[in-house]
């Protein structure tokens, strides 16, 4: 059992092979074979021995609490064979850090969605009260300042995020058959979090956020035929107007977060049925390894000779175009 | 598919069976009649789909219909008064600030320009020009600067001549004008519409969008702007 194995709670592991384990019944009635450490934590008191002081038996039975938890919901709702086949899966060879890029912009997301619910009691999406209570909740709500910030930077954190987590994808070829769907629900997030800094923009409505919001809805407006009526439509009307706000607030938090919800769901769906891409760098096992071992020597090396040592320092030979510069 | 059996049955003959004499009669489904088009579940599956279909439609389209109706909404004229004849001269520029969208605090107002016609630019003296101070380019607030005679923009620095025309930075048109007239001796400003490079009065577009030719085509008028005059 990895140690990572012996953090979850028994009915999340992966149960004992055949033979493995003492087939022991622990106190709760079930088989410490697939949850040896149980054992192990109550070694302090005799192997599991039971104590006649009622105050351990207490702390005995607390101990495995959690554990009667997660058993009683994962009877009644299964999740855990989901959890850990998703948890537990396998990823290829050379998977390091830049593979929680993905990760990070989840937990950006997250957190500007709890910190946007908790901003949404005391914002008024009112073009005469929206700049007061933005500077209220600023200035006098507790811990306003904080939560705004956090918003307010997470935003910026997550549009970095994203593209990173994209430059990731792209240099790492793991955009290719068959994720090219993911690649393509991935750059609806994309299009989906610039709408959203968009419409989050106007919300503080001051004049920064008033002037940038008429320069961005008159740049949609630009574009021929529909361009026109997106702004109309953006705006409520043909000028910034008595809805407009409500309309950007409704869209930034109701609308958008749905969708991008949604989406996410889809993407990390096909992340886990798709599987991650190995680096670039690592190369795939063509032969099982016993067979590599013995033909390592017979792989052809370049017709050069240069990866041998042979032919190292070959003079300069225009005719020779193996080695130009490309 | 009974059909085809059949005459694969004949083809054959009997010299080649294929299939054991012993083979059961293919199953029909519940319902079947001779000379269906459509099994009976078929036409369930797409009715209910239809249904389905019907069902969200009902929901869909009246609630994008109610975000989409501003956009035909036909605007209501609003003349309001920004001063007696007498505070306007021809040689310069007043800026007057008038409330375009009611009910909204600060965020309704904008400001005007205001000037009487010149003799010298070949205007009527008894007409009075209403320049926008919203940029051409992309809405940003330009400023009439005295000294220079120029309407100045802020954000990407387009400029303007004393009749609005570009003289440079990136905006697309001469900056917008206000539909004026004299009511008791006080000039009134009405609805705002946009010019050609030619000055020739077109219906009122939004900042960023070109005027004259094809572009009035590309960049179509909309319902919700007042007619040109």
């Amino acid at each position: 059992m990895s140690r990572f194995e012996k953090l979850l709670p028994p009915p999340m592991r992966r149960p004992a092979k055949p033979g493995e384990g003492d087939g022991h019944v622990g106190t709760n009635g079930k088989t410490s074979a697939a949850n040896g450490e149980v054992t192990a934590l109550k070694e302090q008191d005799g192997n599991g021995a039971r104590t006649d002081d009622a105050g351990a038996r207490v702390v005995e039975k607390a101990k495995d609490a959690p554990a009667d938890l997660v058993g009683w919901v994962d009877e009644r709702m299964g999740g855990t064979s989901f959890l850990t086949a998703m948890l537990l899966r396998k990823v290829p060879k050379g998977t390091n850090w830049f593979y929680t890029l993905g990760s990070a912009t989840l937990f950006a997301f997250v957190v500007q969605a709890l910190t946007g619910v908790f901003l949404a009691m005391y914002y008024t999406p009112s073009t005469v009260e929206a700049y007061a209570s933005i500077t209220y909740l600023t200035n006098d709500v507790f811990m306003g300042e904080f939560v705004r910030g956090m918003h307010k930077w997470g935003a910026s954190v997550m549009v970095i995020l994203v593209f990173v987590h994209m430059a990731r994808t792209f240099f790492f070829g793991a955009y290719k058959y068959p994720r090219e769907l993911n690649w393509v629900i991935g750059v609806v997030l994309l299009i989906l979090t610039m709408v959203m800094g968009f419409t989050g923009y106007l919300l503080p409505f001051d004049q920064r956020s008033y002037w940038a919001t008429i320069v961005g809805v008159n740049i949609n407006g630009t574009a021929p035929i529909l361009g026109p009526y997106l702004s109309d439509f953006l705006r409520a009307g043909p000028e910034f107007g008595a809805t407009t706000l409500q309309r950007f607030y409704a869209i930034h938090m109701l609308l958008l977060p749905g969708a991008i919800i949604g989406l996410i769901g889809a993407h990390l769906y096909l992340v886990v049925k798709m599987g991650t891409t190995a680096p670039p760098w690592i190369r795939a096992d063509r032969k099982p390894k016993d067979a590599r071992t013995q033909e390592v020597d017979a792989i052809p090396v370049a017709t050069n000779g240069h990866r041998d040592g042979s032919a190292t320092t070959n003079g300069a030979d225009p005719s020779d175009d193996e080695r130009a510069a490309r | 598919m009974a059909d085809s059996d059949d005459k694969n049955g004949k083809s054959n003959g009997g010299a080649d069976e294929r299939r054991p004499p012993e083979t059961l009669p293919e199953m029909k489904p519940v319902g079947y009649f001779e000379g269906e088009s459509m099994t009976r579940r078929k036409v369930f599956a797409i009715g209910g789909q239809a249904l389905g279909g019907a069902a969200g439609a009902v929901i869909i389209l009246p609630a994008l219909g109610f975000a989409i109706a501003p956009i035909f909404d036909e605007p209501e004229e609003n003349w309001q008064a920004v001063g007696p004849r007498g505070d306007f001269v021809p040689d310069t520029y007043k800026s007057r600030v008038i409330t375009i969208v009611e009910g909204i605090g600060e965020a309704g107002k904008t400001t005007v320009y205001v000037r009487q016609g010149s003799p010298d630019l070949d205007e009527d003296p008894n007409e009075y020009i209403a320049i926008t101070s919203r940029c051409a380019h992309l809405g940003c607030p330009v400023r009439f600067v005295q000294a220079a005679g120029n309407f100045i923009c802020p954000c990407h620095g387009g400029a303007y001549d004393f009749t609005g025309q570009v003289v440079v930075g990136p905006p697309v048109r001469p900056l917008d004008r206000f539909q004026t007239r004299v009511v008791d001796d006080a000039v009134e400003i009405g609805p705002r519409y946009s010019v050609t490079s030619q000055l020739e009065p077109v219906r009122a577009r939004d900042p960023g969008e070109f005027t004259g030719g094809v572009w009035e085509y590309l960049y179509p008028p909309r319902p919700s702007t007042a007619p040109a005059p």
